[in-house]
């Protein structure tokens, strides 16, 4: 939860454990609400969406964001470093995604929730999950192949 | 054996895991006619590596006390609404285990992961489908820097598996793949909701690094290998004997099956000399296992188990 915050939040630590912190508030609160034998990541991820929803309508423009390159140098290690220029270049390229897109990519790709928890979550038909998990990753690997390279594990 | 053609949804679930076995043979066989595509999960690979090597660090960023707070609250919540029959206890414990660490990040972000029931029956396939998935994550977690990657280095391996040995209660060790080219780097111990886990990491010339997780999922299971594949991380995992082996890497189906038998192998003939009965003993064997192809030798340089030494402290 807290890593997908962090991503979502364009890795700003603060407003992501804000978030986190409502979703648990939350989670207890409706603890009742959970039924064994159905998957609990799946539960707490639709919670920390909502609460997510509901802070982007009743907030005023975007969330304040972070240069990357101040996160970066926390990111990386020092034995890392030749690949920071990808590293740095990915978060642009995961920043500059439709938020509807780079969801879908975060939770599939990064935390691994199924397809079918995912369009649940969202409350969309799994056929949009995947066309926009599609053009995320698209996109992501058109603007890296522009970079120079077609494999990103290349790219320089 | 299945006629309708690939489509773009597959590729995507081939690379997320999220494709039956059947399926995910028949988008192998195409990849391999169709370089473009098998560029793009490459491509889509590489892209997932990214996102956890940009975001696998929050896990080891100490939760705030409200969050912390929270989640003890939280974990307490859902196992006290729980009063199902016995055989919920497990997961019970699961959950809770889950819920600790999948909020508190301390250490252990693989742990989430298949958190559901089963019925009694799917049980004990499930159960080394869980323990494939916890030595999958642990992998992908403890490769993703490697300031971190061992508690234990190699260099006495007298130590590393006795500690190791005792930590998991039975009787483990790292095999030697020096002669497939993986170098012993070292290990560490898991606590994983199925018990304790030992994680030995190799690493070859090319500095790829491969990871064999060892534990005692407590339950009978068949002996073959099995396989997963999640994002870009491999594992083949298969029980032998009272314990479970499970080996990921990130490297191509093909290759992980090569060291998979090599370790299988060396697994199976065991450390040279077996220690002073002070381990449990082992439970009884049901069945013999799978590749005939596997080679027999045994592995020259591993040493008994020393029960004495401590090992420094993590």
């Amino acid at each position: 939860m807290r890593r997908y915050a962090r991503a979502l939040l364009r890795n700003n630590r603060a407003d992501a454990e804000d978030l986190v912190q409502e979703a648990l508030v939350r989670a207890v609160s409706r603890a009742d609400s959970f039924q064994a034998g159905t998957n609990l990541r799946a539960w707490l991820f639709t919670i920390l969406h909502n609460v997510h929803v509901n802070q982007v309508r009743s907030k005023v423009g975007k969330p304040a964001e972070v240069d990357v390159d101040d996160v970066e140098s926390k990111l990386v290690s020092p034995s890392r470093q030749e690949e920071s220029v990808e590293l740095r270049e990915m978060m642009r390229l995961i920043d500059a995604l439709p938020e509807e897109q780079r969801k879908v990519l975060l939770l599939v790709a990064l935390e691994g929730l199924k397809y079918e928890e995912v369009a649940e979550m969202l409350g969309v038909p799994i056929g949009t999950v995947m066309s926009r998990l599609s053009r995320a990753r698209e996109a992501i690997r058109a603007k890296l192949a522009n970079e120079g390279g077609v494999a990103l594990r290349r790219v320089k | 054996m299945n006629a309708r053609a690939v489509t773009e949804d597959d590729l995507h679930a081939y690379v997320d895991g999220q494709l039956d076995s059947t399926r995910r043979l028949a988008v192998e066989r195409w990849l391999a006619d169709d370089p473009d595509a098998a560029a793009r999960v490459e491509d889509y690979r590489a892209q997932t590596a990214l996102l956890h090597d940009l975001f696998d660090g929050v896990l080891r960023e100490p939760p705030s006390d409200a969050v912390q707070d929270l989640s003890d609250r939280l974990k307490g919540r859902l196992a006290f609404n729980d009063n199902r029959p016995p055989w919920h206890a497990r997961p019970l414990l699961r959950v809770a285990a889950a819920v600790l660490l999948l909020l508190a990040g301390a250490g252990g972000g693989w742990f989430g992961r298949g958190v559901q029931t089963v019925s009694p029956a799917g049980q004990q396939r499930q159960t080394l489908a869980t323990f494939a998935e916890e030595a999958t994550q642990a992998h992908r977690f403890y490769t993703a820097d490697e300031r971190f990657q061992v508690e234990l280095g190699a260099d006495n391996q007298d130590e590393l598996n006795g500690w190791l040995s005792k930590r998991v209660g039975r009787d483990v060790f790292g095999p030697d793949l020096a002669r497939i080219g993986f170098r012993l780097i070292g290990g560490r111990s898991l606590p994983t909701d199925l018990g304790a886990g030992a994680q030995y990491m190799y690493v070859n010339d090319a500095n790829k690094r491969i990871t064999l997780f060892v534990g005692a999922p407590q339950s009978g299971n068949p002996s073959t290998f099995s396989f997963t594949q999640n994002g870009d991380v491999a594992t083949f995992y298969w029980v032998e004997g009272a314990l479970s082996y499970a080996l990921a890497g990130r490297l191509s189906k093909e290759e992980l099956l090569e060291i998979a038998k090599a370790v299988y192998s060396d697994v199976k003939a065991g450390p040279p000399r077996r220690p002073p009965a002070n381990e449990p003993p082992p439970r009884p064997v049901e069945v013999a296992p799978p590749p005939s192809t596997a080679p027999q030798d045994a592995p020259a340089t591993v040493q008994p188990i020393s029960d004495t030494q401590k090992p420094k402290d993590s």
